[in-house]
């Protein structure tokens, strides 16, 4: 035994470098994933299948005054048991589909909604239903095309398009709620027999066969399989409230693609999980869990969740966004190339599903954020260059990364300290052996106008004198085990340590207070920190070391008495939420906040960033990453960003080069490392790859205004800041699955990272419109048509395919600086590339970058047009126009302005900012003159080349006027004459 | 009449004197125009390009190497040249100029707009001039300890140049020792060393000596197991103890449970109860269980103890002598005649030297393997003999190695890749200092080993060996910076981590210290470390600089 045991010990040292798969379940080692999973297959098998659920007819209650409606549903398996359903339709055409168990035993989770939701929807007062025999029905839209019907035998809800099915739910009856029941009401045999599935527990395998009602078991099956307890790996989860699951089908007959329900490592354009030739075997799952080395390409929950799905085609794009917070397995089949299949399988929850009509990506963007929020308009700073590892072990330390920088001249906004900063891992207690004068060396980073982010984790080390942990006991605010009375207690980085229940609204005001960085009362807070100070929510699945899957026991109390596999996959969004409240209510006026999270759920885009967890520096997790940030982006998120580089492992030169081209193409970008890694900062590197990161992070910094101004866009509008092709261009098919290459908001960017070794062009595709792109660089046209069309470029190791639409004007800050708040001053150079019809635009929005003041009207924001200033001109006038004046409600998320003052004491704070340069891609032939309309002649140079308007490639005209001395903020015309 | 009048911005207006700003003066000379008439042109500095004069300066970037805008930051990569009346005058780089900020290296704030910087120069100029007059002092100071190691440098010359020849005088005597007894041995070898030969053919003997050898082979290999078994649960301890980083890792997580149920440990996680036992368990419990495991034992056998102090006793048996004595017993001839015993007079002629030249090498083996102590009357004489020349070797041997010792210490003294041209390290070799910093005192000493001692119990770990001065490619050997960084390696193995390894970053001061320890990346330690080694008087340029 002794040797056999030491033999084991040495066997697991060298698994050590692989994810730990078996530390999570498959659909096989979850009792309710297994029951979908069943009932999908006998009803696949079964020719006479039908869903035991129906509405009774006689129930049917229309609102007077709104478009909802309330009904009785039954179930043919159980006439005992009452459900209700609830249908409404928002004053967007969204629907929402609410389904319960009545006067149940127990109460299903019915909160995933509230905490998801920016408020409650607005019902419409216009839409109508109607109550026919078998159905009541909808109809609406602008052009009145739009119907949903919900048939009462079998319940069946479907929206339709123009006549056409676009969601059906329960089309394939696998519509199932559990309904509450005890151990005691089923009577039980004695006898056991083995489950013959393999990959379970032995715990598992001994199963009661049970005399279920004999009309059930077609539907729920011949055993009571994983009802009652469940055992996995060593934990076992009593599971007092017994079966609870919920299984619904939603098909989408006529769309061939379907994409979203972050977070998972694959494809963008979801692969199939069932039927013929599925690409995975396990569903997508929605469960997070802090998974270490996870694998590049798998359906195996991540850290966060995000319960929507845009279902995509040619001629429509529909939305689902499923209010559930609980482990959710989601199975995708395609029956046909033009339509798709999906399976919820969920553990507990009511069914509140919202769907989304669409018709165009654009509009499921604006009905989803009007649901969720949109993304907050980050500080500015935030969007510049993040240096994190873990760790920076000194305020010393810290102290020569930066001046390390300064000395390289390469331009950075953010250090950051991870956990080993604090005291045994007691968030926010300093360890003064390394960092004995914390204020001093924030102020030091905060003098070059940088700031510092410092983690806190949700575990708290279970020790008195952690003031912390003392007051969350003392206030009864820990998370309880599943008797509902003690502390939990488990494991994580500071060893024995409790979690505050953040659902629990005494947690909130004291969760704020401890941020203070001034003394209020006796309340201890966080003194030693700066108002600048951003934060880090990491660990907050929350992870576990010693927990089921590396989690929470399921069977946790949380406040109002829900388990916590109810409310899972919101817990990690709850704590970044408190934490952003946090950190705005360190001043007043508040500043805006900075929280990362690791973990989310449907509406943490309102709270900050997220990165995608602790990937490897590997080529693969390179290039997922792209994909994992695009699903993040249209699913609501767009602030985020894979850790550059890779968290484990030593990328070398080249790795690390070409992962700064991904990341300054990425809306949040941070460099971070594990502890076990070499250092890796970019000053480290040797030349030429250390010039080439300067060059790349300067790029960056440039582009800012763009950046800036896509999450303009997107806090307003809710489009995403990463836009993939089927978003920009959805009728083209051939961009459906494109995944590697994008376009940054509106700005007419296309980018196609490199994300392969030793690579020297690349091939990239150009949407399918007879339009010049122009490469960002060099400035030479390319053209696609009608079809669309891959061209090859060159991409050196210091070079990034981007290119520039025709029609496009695109503002940068040229002048490099140590960072980002350094260049307020700066003036503006801007890109006018002509598009085929010689016209171009493009929009700058500016604001203080750091306040509020913008929801007051202190902004800027300017559109430029680029058009012929009469038909047959060959000439063209470049104008800047006051878009604040035009459109003052949709300047700014949350207010909508009635007016806009340009004389805003933002808009003078910059009037003498001015645009420095104006470089004219495309024009037909050398100007005769170029002046501010009704002034002089200003100073040019021209280069010849291909002009817009050509069927040519090649080096396109260039013109370059020279310091026209106009400000950024005000209105102006320049003529160039032919 | 047009808006646009009105938006016209302010220009930041430049006298033509501010062409000049951010110039230094040793390129003042370059910024001058040409006048053609009344245009008034300028030629970039890399001469790319011709612009107007007025074109310098103006916040626009006009040339490609940037020389248009010394003076604004226009230019990515130009600089801009801080005058620093009452400092010294210096360069910033352009992202610094008119960014709003005023660092010390421009204290005159000509590098941003009129009012947004005080000039400080005179208070860090005043400053800065302190500060080198106390590092001036400082060097001077040192250097003056500096030069004691040199001189010390140069008595160690002396005394191992002396000891040296004294050493060389000792061999050459000893070497002749060696050859007398050499001679004495072979002469009385020949005349014992057949017999004894003969009787070696005995089945008996050899037998026994396939015994010692497979013994003392199935020894070496439980020694060689106890080693690793060691090893294994220091690392395991280490595991145990350090956890924290893999611990998210479940196998982890597992090793740890398994290690601690098979060493007897409490579990990591009660913690407090552990912090007592926790360091002395481990790898002695192991051994203890073992004993435990193998109480019960066949008659006659071995016990664990006996085995580990006693089997070496065995081993070291005089077969020989046993051989002699076995004679005895057994009632054999007990005094074979010499001729007997040389075994070359029965050969023939042409096989004796063979003969000889293979019994050399037995009786070299048997020497080597400590089989020579006979007790046997007839090898008397030879095993005096060969221990005498045994002796005598071994005092050579002794001498040989401390010259070598003392020659390689000689050569060591001034070479720049140990003790410096001059010697200055010499003083320190084998020194140490310490520091506490945490949990543990480190120590360094120097041109030996650095090392982390636990203050609260447990194993000291080795951060690695002296392994030499900075070996970056840009550092030429023997400069002050070569000498700024010593390197130990190869020090204990962190668990999924590399072998421990220190950097010495060393600068001028009064004593040798160890400021401060540092940890950048996991087991690879930085320690500030100063010595008066390092201090070099200041240049008289140097001095003059205090002045200025």
């Amino acid at each position: 035994m002794r040797g056999f045991g030491s033999l084991l010990v040495l066997a697991a040292i060298p698994a050590a470098l692989a994810v730990k798969s078996h530390d999570f379940k498959t659909c096989s080692q979850a009792g309710f994933c297994r029951r979908g999973r069943a009932l999908s297959a006998r009803a696949a098998e079964n020719p006479s299948w039908r869903s035991p659920y129906s509405v009774d007819a006689s129930s049917v209650a229309l609102s007077p005054d709104q478009a909802s409606f309330t009904a009785a549903i039954k179930s043919s398996i159980y006439p005992d048991v009452k459900f209700s359903l609830d249908v409404r339709i928002h004053d967007d055409g969204v629907v929402r589909v609410r389904m319960d168990e009545v006067d149940g035993l127990r109460k299903r989770y019915d909160e995933a909604a509230s905490w998801a939701l920016l408020e409650e929807p607005k019902v419409s007062q216009k839409v109508q239903w109607t109550v026919a025999k078998d159905s009541v029905k909808a109809v609406y839209g602008a052009k009145n095309d739009i119907e949903v019907k919900v048939a009462f035998e079998p319940l069946k809800v479907t929206l339709f398009r123009g006549g056409k099915e676009q969601v059906v739910l329960n089309n394939r009856g696998l519509l199932h709620m559990e309904h509450f029941r005890t151990k005691e009401s089923v009577p039980k045999s004695k006898e056991t027999v083995p489950v013959p599935e393999e990959g379970l527990d032995t715990e598992d395998g001994v199963q009661a066969v049970l005399g279920v009602h004999p009309r059930a078991a077609w539907f729920e099956g011949e055993q009571e399989d994983g009802w009652w307890e469940e055992t996995f790996n060593s934990f076992t989860d009593p599971k007092p409230k017994g079966p609870e699951s919920l299984s619904l089908d939603i098909d989408f007959p006529n769309h061939g693609h379907v994409y979203g329900i972050p977070q998972h490592a694959t494809r963008l354009d979801l692969p199939t999980t069932t039927g013929e030739n599925a690409h995975y075997t396990d569903p997508y799952r929605l469960f997070n869990a802090d998974v270490f080395e996870y694998l590049a390409d798998s359906t195996m929950s991540l850290y966060g969740s995000i319960p929507f799905m845009h279902a995509h085609s040619a001629d429509s794009t529909v939305g689902i966004f499923n209010a559930i917070a609980s482990d959710t397995w989601i199975d995708l089949g395609h029956p046909s190339p033009k339509s798709t299949t999906s399976h919820w399988i969920s553990e507990t929850g009511i069914l509140d599903v919202f769907i989304l009509p669409g018709p165009t990506p654009a509009d499921i963007f604006t009905q989803y954020t009007r649901l969720t929020g949109t993304p907050a308009l980050p500080a500015h700073w935030s969007l510049g260059y993040h240096q994190c590892r873990w760790n920076y072990v000194s305020s010393e330390d810290v102290r020569s990364v930066q001046k390390r920088f300064d000395e390289e001249d390469i331009p950075v906004d953010v250090f950051w300290l991870d956990i080993e900063y604090s005291e045994e891992h007691k968030y926010f207690i300093w360890d003064k052996r390394h960092f004995p004068d914390p204020v001093d060396m924030i102020k030091d980073v905060e003098a070059i106008g940088r700031k510092m982010v410092i983690i806190i984790d949700p575990h708290l080390k279970r020790t008195d004198n952690y003031p912390v942990y003392k007051q969350a006991t003392e206030l009864g605010i820990l998370v309880k085990k599943g008797d509902g009375l003690t502390d939990y207690e488990g494991w994580c980085w500071s060893g024995s340590s409790a979690w505050v229940d953040y659902f629990h609204p005494g947690s909130w005001d004291w969760w704020k207070s401890l941020f203070k960085t001034e003394q209020h009362g006796d309340q201890w807070s966080w003194l030693e920190s700066t108002v600048n100070t951003g934060i880090w929510n990491d660990m907050n699945e929350p992870a576990i070391f010693n927990g089921p899957e590396i989690s929470m026991p399921r069977e946790n109390i949380h406040y109002g008495g829900w388990e916590h596999r109810d409310l899972h996959n919101i817990n990690g969004m709850l704590f970044a939420n408190l934490t952003s409240q946090a950190v705005m209510a360190r001043t007043d006026p508040p500043k805006r906040p900075f929280v990362l999270t690791r973990s989310f759920y449907a509406g943490s885009q309102r709270f900050g960033a997220m990165w995608t967890g602790d990937n490897l520096g590997t080529w693969e997790h390179m290039a997922v990453g792209v994909k994992m940030v695009l699903a993040n982006n249209i699913a609501g998120f767009s602030f985020s960003g894979s850790d550059l580089g890779g968290f484990f492992g030593n990328p070398e030169p080249e790795m690390l080069v070409r992962w700064y081209a991904v990341a300054i193409f990425s809306p949040f970008m941070r460099a971070h490392a594990h502890i076990d890694t070499k250092r890796r900062e970019p000053y480290l590197l040797d030349d030429p790859y250390k010039g080439i990161v300067r060059n790349m992070l300067r790029l960056r910094y440039s582009m800012l205004p763009v950046w800036y101004t896509a999450f303009r866009e997107a806090s307003v509008t809710g489009l995403p800041v990463l836009r993939p092709h089927f978003v920009a261009f959805p009728r083209d098919e051939r961009g459906f699955s494109l995944d590697d290459q994008y376009f940054v908001g509106s700005s007419g960017l296309l980018v196609k990272p490199v994300t392969r070794k030793g690579v020297t062009e690349e091939t990239v595709y150009l949407p399918a419109e007879d339009q010049v792109y122009y490469d960002y660089f060099n400035h030479n046209a390319y053209r696609s048509d009608a079809k669309g069309k891959e061209i090859t470029v060159p991409a050196e190791l210091h070079q990034i395919p981007v290119f520039v639409r025709g029609g496009s004007i695109v503002s940068t800050r040229e002048r490099p600086r140590r960072s980002s708040p350094l260049m307020r001053r700066d003036p503006f150079t801007l890109r006018v590339a002509l598009g085929k019809d010689s016209s171009a635009r493009g929009e700058l929005y500016l604001d203080d970058g750091e306040t509020f003041s913008h929801q007051q009207g202190e902004l800027v924001w300017r559109e430029f047009v680029a058009e012929k200033p009469a038909k047959k001109s060959k000439g063209v006038r470049i104008s800047s126009r006051n878009l604040a004046t035009q459109k003052p409600t949709e300047a700014v998320d949350h207010v909508a302005l009635a007016t806009y003052d340009s004389g805003n004491a933002f808009a003078k704070a910059i009037a003498d900012v001015r645009v420095e340069k104006i470089v004219v891609l495309g024009l037909p032939t050398k100007p005769s003159s170029v002046a501010v309309e009704g002034g002089k002649e200003l100073q040019w140079t021209y280069t010849d080349g291909v002009a817009a308007s050509d069927k040519k490639e090649g080096t396109a005209s260039v013109l370059v006027i020279r310091d026209p001395k106009l400000a950024v903020a005000s209105d102006w015309d320049i003529l160039v004459k032919a | 009449m047009h808006p646009w009048l009105l938006l016209l911005l302010p220009l930041h207006v430049l006298a033509s004197k501010d062409r000049l700003l951010g110039v230094s003066p040793e390129l003042a000379t370059r910024y001058v125009s040409t006048k053609k008439g009344t245009v008034e042109t300028w030629q970039c500095l890399d001469g790319s390009k011709t612009i107007d004069w007025s074109a310098v300066n103006d916040d626009f970037c006009d040339c490609a190497d940037g020389s248009d805008e010394p003076g604004t930051g226009a230019c990515p990569n130009s600089r801009f040249y801080c005058v620093n009346a009452g400092h010294v005058g210096s360069y910033i780089p352009s992202t610094r100029v008119r960014d709003g900020l005023c660092e010390p290296e421009c204290c005159d704030g000509s590098d941003e707009p009129e009012g947004v910087c005080p000039n400080v120069c005179k208070e860090i100029g005043a400053e800065y001039r302190e500060r080198l007059k106390a590092d001036n002092k400082l060097r001077k100071t040192g250097s003056k300890i500096r030069s004691t190691y040199i001189a010390f440098a140069q008595k160690e010359k002396k005394r191992l140049e002396e000891e040296i020849a004294a050493s060389a005088q000792e061999i050459s005597t000893r070497e002749k020792e060696v050859d007398r007894l050499k001679d004495l041995v072979e002469r009385t070898e020949s005349l014992s060393a057949a017999a004894l030969e003969e009787m070696k053919s005995s089945p008996l003997y050899q037998s026994l000596k396939t015994h010692y050898t497979a013994l003392k082979s199935l020894q070496r290999e439980h020694k060689k197991h106890l080693e690793r078994e060691k090893a294994l649960g220091d690392i395991l301890d280490q595991l145990r103890t350090g956890y924290n980083p893999n611990y998210q890792d479940m196998a982890v997580l597992e090793a740890v449970r398994g290690w601690e149920q098979l060493a007897g440990l409490p579990h990591i996680n009660d913690v407090g109860k552990e912090e007592e036992n926790a360091d002395e368990l481990g790898s002695d419990d192991v051994e203890d269980a073992a004993t435990e495991d193998e109480e019960v034992l066949e008659e006659g056998m071995w016990t664990a103890m006996q085995l580990e102090y006693q089997l070496d006793d065995l081993l070291k048996t005089d077969y020989d002598g046993l051989l002699l004595e076995h004679d005895k017993h057994a009632g054999t001839p007990t005094s074979p005649t010499a001729i007997l015993f040389n075994l070359s007079a029965y050969l023939p002629d042409t096989l004796v030297p063979q003969y000889e030249s293979l019994r050399d090498q037995v009786v070299g083996w048997l020497a080597l393997f400590g089989f020579t102590q006979s007790k046997s009357d007839s090898a008397a004489d030879t095993s005096k003999a060969q221990k005498a020349l045994n002796d005598a070797e071994h005092s050579l041997n002794l001498a040989r190695k401390e010259k070598a010792d003392k020659d390689q210490e000689l050569a060591r003294l001034f070479d720049s890749e140990w003790y410096g041209q001059e010697g200055e390290w010499k003083k320190l070799s084998g020194s140490c200092i310490e520091k506490e910093v945490g949990d543990y005192i480190y120590e360094v000493c120097l041109f030996d080993e650095a090392r982390q001692k636990p203050l609260r119990g447990g194993q000291t770990f080795s951060l690695g060996k002296f392994a030499g001065w900075n070996t970056a490619e840009s550092i030429e050997k023997g400069t002050p910076a070569y000498y700024s960084k010593q390197l130990y390696t190869l020090g204990a193995k962190c668990w999924n981590g590399p072998q421990r390894s220190v950097m010495l970053v060393m600068s001028c001061g009064l004593e040798n210290a160890l400021l401060s320890v540092a940890e950048p990346e996991k087991c690879e330690y930085e320690f500030k470390v100063t010595s008066p080694a390092l201090c070099l008087a200041p240049s008289a340029e140097d001095i003059k600089r205090e002045e200025l």
